[in-house]
């Protein structure tokens, strides 16, 4: 096949099949297992509470604000850095602006709910971000779009989705509200960022550094998470972040799996979230 | 499209140069273990009774992963055997997170290895290779070669000998599907070859998913996550080149893919799951040495 032909010889069809038996272990093995993980974890939450455990918040502040933004600036370029060293409102926001998605702050959490908030906040962030990225294509103000970088969107926000949904249930099971706001450090500099997107793959480039913030604050979590059953429920997570990220490299032209390890620099610190 | 091997080279040593900050992240845990090393070692090794009782919950687990995993493991067809050795007192003799790391090391090594024998077939590394599987291969390559160092390195620091023999379970699978793929034609082969990394690079990163749990020692937790999202995304790439295969679409296997010829399904076929499955992760204990 040549590759200047205009349409590939794979169908969707057939794509669909492949996945099927993936999409169907997923549901009958992996959902199962993470319900389980998430049950075990709201006990131990509460165990800890029972028994007036204090939580070492302070010990988990491992990164600080200024260590975070250099990470960002890093992936995200000097503009974005400067946006977010502002830290006040946003320039311009995605369709789902952080006061339309605001809830879930005030609670006074520490410790593992801590984390998990820091995570249901970065993940509604991220949501935000595609969310505004698919009404932009809808609206033709990024041109023609093709049809697997809307799937991509569509997939990668789904699960998201699903991940918030996650980490929401161990809050509102551990007698917390959901958290239903966006990250209030990180989403300025989305904001700003998507205000500068005209193309797709300047789309791309943007949802590329949330994806790798996301996948580093996870692998943060890793460390400073206490529960067993937390542990299995971030490192079920930071893959599929990662995943993400690889899949947009490629999609840019840029190597797929560019280091040997995945690094925290650019992790979002819990001592962030407003509690 | 014409791939540029040369502006390919560029991209590959441009990702290369970001690279302090992840070494970084595996280099701070594994000088903070050196001190643990030492302890153990002054102790003349670590507690015989926790490394039973942790051999014997893995076996356990490794009955319940060989009813779920119907991959490599499933058809090795000596979990059995394995599951005895892992409960005799010979193997119970070394730390945990040693054990747990010295599987990694065992898995890493079967990778290694696997790559290295792809890279000299013809379609994969040679002349006729594909500019970006070949890319791809031998850049995976050396990545898992960096895993495996970490690893054992990590091994040694907590006190434990390193492991540099590929997983026992797996190698006559990969034997016998490297007898399968050298009778194969290019075409065929490629698609087995791609089948057969991936099976590996699922190994990996579920086994490392599910091994967060349960390492005890900070620093080889550290170690490891930085490990597990790397064998993630060899997976997502190796799905989308798998796809491409499946539906004889080699030529758009290109960096970038032309995206806007590709139908809409394969924006997603890299990655099937919200949450990392562990149903084919290999017991923890699996590729540790007695």
């Amino acid at each position: 096949m040549s590759a200047t032909d205009p349409v590939s010889h794979i169908s969707d069809a057939e794509l669909l099949s492949m996945t099927r038996d993936l999409d169907a272990l997923h549901h009958d093995l992996t959902l199962p297992a993470l319900k389980d993980s998430l049950s075990e974890w709201t006990e131990e939450i509460r165990e800890r509470t029972a028994a007036g455990e204090p939580e070492e918040t302070e010990q988990r502040m491992f990164f600080d604000r200024r260590k975070f933004l250099i990470g960002t600036g890093g992936l995200a370029g000097g503009a974005l850095l400067a946006a977010c060293s502002s830290s006040g409102k946003p320039a311009s926001s995605p369709s789902s602006s952080p006061s339309a998605m605001a809830g879930g702050e005030g609670q006074k959490l520490s410790g593992d709910l801590q984390v998990v908030a820091m995570a249901a906040s970065l993940e509604n962030s991220g949501i935000a971000t595609y969310m505004a990225g698919i009404k932009a294509a809808t609206a033709g103000k990024l041109g023609t779009v093709p049809g697997a970088v809307v799937t991509f969107a569509e997939t990668a926000m789904s699960q998201h989705q699903d991940h918030v949904q996650a980490w929401n249930s161990v809050l509102t099971s551990s007698g917390k509200q959901a958290v239903t706001a966006v990250d209030s450090v990180i989403q300025p500099t989305i904001n700003t960022a998507f205000g500068k997107v005209k193309t797709v793959a300047e789309l791309a480039a943007l949802a590329l550094m949330v994806e790798n913030i996301a996948g580093e604050t996870y692998q943060n979590g890793l460390s400073v998470i206490k529960s067993a059953a937390g542990i299995k429920t971030a490192a079920s997570i930071q893959p599929v972040e990662f995943q993400h990220a690889a899949i947009l490299s490629f999609v840019l032209g840029q190597y797929p799996v560019p280091n040997s390890f995945t690094g925290v620099s650019s992790a979002r610190p819990p001592s962030d979230y407003h509690t | 499209m014409e791939l540029d091997e040369t502006a390919l080279s560029g991209l590959i040593e441009e990702s290369q140069d970001t690279h302090a900050d992840a070494i970084r992240a595996v280099k701070e845990p594994l000088d903070g273990m050196v001190d643990l090393g030492q302890q153990a070692r002054s102790r003349n090794g670590l507690d015989p009774d926790e490394n039973r009782s942790f051999a014997g919950e893995n076996r356990r687990r490794l009955s319940a992963t060989a009813k779920r995993a119907g991959g490599l493991l499933a058809a090795t067809g000596i979990v059995a055997a394995i599951a005895e050795f892992i409960g005799s007192p010979a193997f119970a003799s070394s730390g945990t997170d040693v054990q747990v790391l010295q599987t990694a090391s065992s898995i890493e090594v079967l990778a290694v290895a696997t790559y290295k024998t792809a890279l000299t077939l013809p379609y994969i590394g040679g002349s006729a290779a594909n500019g970006v599987i070949k890319a791809f291969a031998t850049t995976t390559m050396k990545q898992h070669a960096d895993h495996l160092a970490a690893f054992q390195a990590a091994t040694t620091a907590l006190g434990g000998t390193k492991q540099t023999k590929p997983d026992p379970a797996f190698v006559p699978v990969v034997d016998k599907a490297v007898t399968s793929i050298t009778k194969a034609s290019a075409s065929a082969g490629a698609l087995l070859v791609v089948g057969l990394a991936l099976e590996l690079e699922n190994i990996a990163a579920e086994t490392y998913v599910n091994n967060m749990s349960l390492l005890t020692d900070a620093n080889a937790k550290k170690v490891t996550a930085s490990i597990m999202g790397v064998e993630a995304q060899h997976v997502a790439i190796l799905y989308a080149v798998q796809a491409l295969l499946k539906g004889g679409a080699g030529a758009d296997i290109t960096l970038p893919p032309p995206a806007a010829k590709l139908p809409a399904a394969a924006g997603k076929v890299g990655f099937p799951n919200s949450f990392y499955p562990t149903s084919s992760a290999a017991p923890a204990t699996q590729g540790a040495l007695s």
